[in-house]
């Protein structure tokens, strides 16, 4: 029997490398992400996983320790947070180019400057251009679940790229949760070893990683382009293959509460939609049709299932918990791409944005009543008045 | 939904353009000619044998392995679709004159002269 037990994030993508069975590990410090290395450390210690467990001298060497790791054959795990993303960003491209799906475990920080350790999207959200397979979690138990789900959806033929399993730092990095952890038996029915397509080899040597013609450099941006059209059914097997093998249902792309006959809903991402899913029930209660939808995958984008989802909907207030400078909107990412998603619509939702969570601060129940009445408002005079509100400010 | 919303179509790689999945090709690169890297090479190192004193420092300095020595024959053979031009090997012999840069223009069929990089 699959047992409950209270756990961090942290512990819960640990308790999840560790059902993978992963062979290498690649560590290197920096809060909130580390307490996975810690929990992992102690599992190789007390002989409850066998891996390799490497000490990189940064992150950059993190990332490039599991690329060769994966290149040799191996399940390989690192994982980071804050600027320590963004220190590995040079070994994101040929990893994702070079077709090895190691997994990379992000509880987010904020980055520098100053020296803010709250969490915040904008670490992993900035290598979103990256080729790797970007999704957020909402709870620990999602946090193990996308483990799992993400090394299976990664390892496919169909698809043979690296993944991020990102988390809010603190928020879910930090505070424990109910976890149910598989058993043995089902992580095997569902997770098949990991097999490499052209591993470095004695007996069959081949080279990783060499330079390309410019002239080869289009059709092999197109040829992987082509893999993330066949991700999107990858993910939906193995959401379903999951739910029947763990007991556990996700929307492969979207969570949508209460948005069949909502008028204003909230888009989000990450640890403070479960605020939002409260803030909305509260809202119900008070008679505003309110409803939520939750992105589960950044990369790939679901602009058809968003369309499907919010397309009915008079409002839609994206909660930005990342920044994006000086950008079309002036406010954080999510608002663009949900944006170009509706566009073909004959009668599109009204969308603005709100920047909230930044520098790791909550979003209090009291902001999504006040977003609420942004949003009430624009139906009302049926037009978008800001393309960005700051929380708060 | 009111309408049938765009889709993201197909892309057709034509097969003569295909590239190795991953890029990964049999090693090594040197004997294999999916991945050439000399086509901006703007000279060429030209070795002199009777200057040469086989000191196999060309060798060990070249970064592509340009420099094969055959054992049999007691020589040195030239990668020309890998070499870059970039001279280390020059800067590294020892012997005055037994490896010297020539332009490529002086070559018939140089890399600069070609209309379509191999």
């Amino acid at each position: 029997m699959a047992k409950e037990s209270m756990m961090t994030g942290c512990r819960a993508a640990a308790e999840g490398a560790k059902a993978a069975e992963v062979e290498v590990i690649c560590s290197y410090p920096i809060r909130p992400y580390t307490a996975i290395m810690m929990e992992l450390a102690k599992m190789v210690a007390n002989g409850e996983l066998n891996a390799e467990f490497i000490h990189g001298e940064g992150e950059h060497a993190q990332v490039s320790v599991v690329l060769g790791a994966s290149a040799a054959g191996a399940r390989a795990y690192t994982g980071s947070s804050g600027v320590g993303v963004t220190y590995a960003m040079e070994v994101y491209s040929p990893m994702a180019g070079g077709r090895y799906p190691v997994q990379m475990s992000i509880a987010d920080r904020t980055l520098d400057p100053p020296g803010d350790f709250g969490s915040e999207h904008t670490d992993a959200m900035s290598t979103r251009d990256q080729g790797w397979l970007l999704g957020w979690a909402a709870t620990p138990q999602e946090v193990y679940d996308n483990t799992l789900m993400s090394y299976r959806i990664g390892e496919d033929h169909r698809v043979m790229l690296p993944q991020m399993v990102c988390q809010d730092g603190y928020f879910i990095s930090h505070i424990p949760d109910k976890v149910t952890i598989g058993e043995v038996s089902q992580v095997k029915e569902f997770l098949p070893p990991y097999r490499p397509i052209h591993p470095l080899s004695l007996t069959n040597p081949v080279s990783h990683g060499p330079q390309i013609r410019p002239d080869q450099g289009a059709p092999m941006d197109a040829m992987r382009a082509q893999t993330f059209l066949a991700v999107p059914k990858v993910i939906e097997e193995a959401t379903a293959d999951f739910a029947r093998i763990f007991g556990r249902k996700y929307d492969p792309f979207v969570e949508q509460y209460k948005l069949e006959d909502a008028e204003i809903a909230f888009f989000i991402m990450g640890a403070h939609s479960n605020t939002a899913r409260t803030a909305v029930d509260k809202l119900r209660k008070e008679g505003v049709k309110a409803g939520m939808a939750r992105l589960r995958w950044v990369r790939p984008w679901p602009t058809h299932q968003l369309a499907e989802a919010l397309g009915h909907v008079k409002a839609v207030g994206v909660i930005e918990t990342s920044t994006s400078y000086g950008s079309a909107m002036r406010g954080g990412n999510l608002i663009h791409e949900l944006r170009a998603s509706l566009y073909d619509l004959d009668d599109r939702p009204l969308v603005t944005s709100f920047m909230g969570g930044l520098g790791g601060e909550t979003i209090w129940p009291a902001d999504f009543d006040y977003m609420a009445g942004v949003l009430t408002k624009m139906v009302k005079e049926k037009r978008t008045d800001r393309y960005v509100y700051w929380l708060g400010m | 939904m009111a309408k049938a919303l765009p889709g993201y179509g197909t892309i057709d790689v034509p097969k003569d353009r295909v590239v190795p999945f991953g890029a990964v090709t049999p090693a090594p690169v040197g004997t294999q000619p999916l991945f050439q890297t000399s086509n901006w090479r703007v000279v060429r190192p030209v070795r002199d044998d009777e200057k040469c004193t086989r000191c196999l420092q060309c060798y060990m300095a070249c970064p592509d392995a340009c420099w094969v020595y055959k054992a049999e024959g007691e020589t040195l053979e030239w990668v020309g679709d890998f070499c870059k031009g970039c001279q280390v090997c020059i800067a590294q012999c020892p012997e005055e004159g037994a490896l010297v840069a020539v332009p490529e223009l002086d070559f018939e069929g140089g890399v600069v002269r070609l209309e379509k990089p191999f």
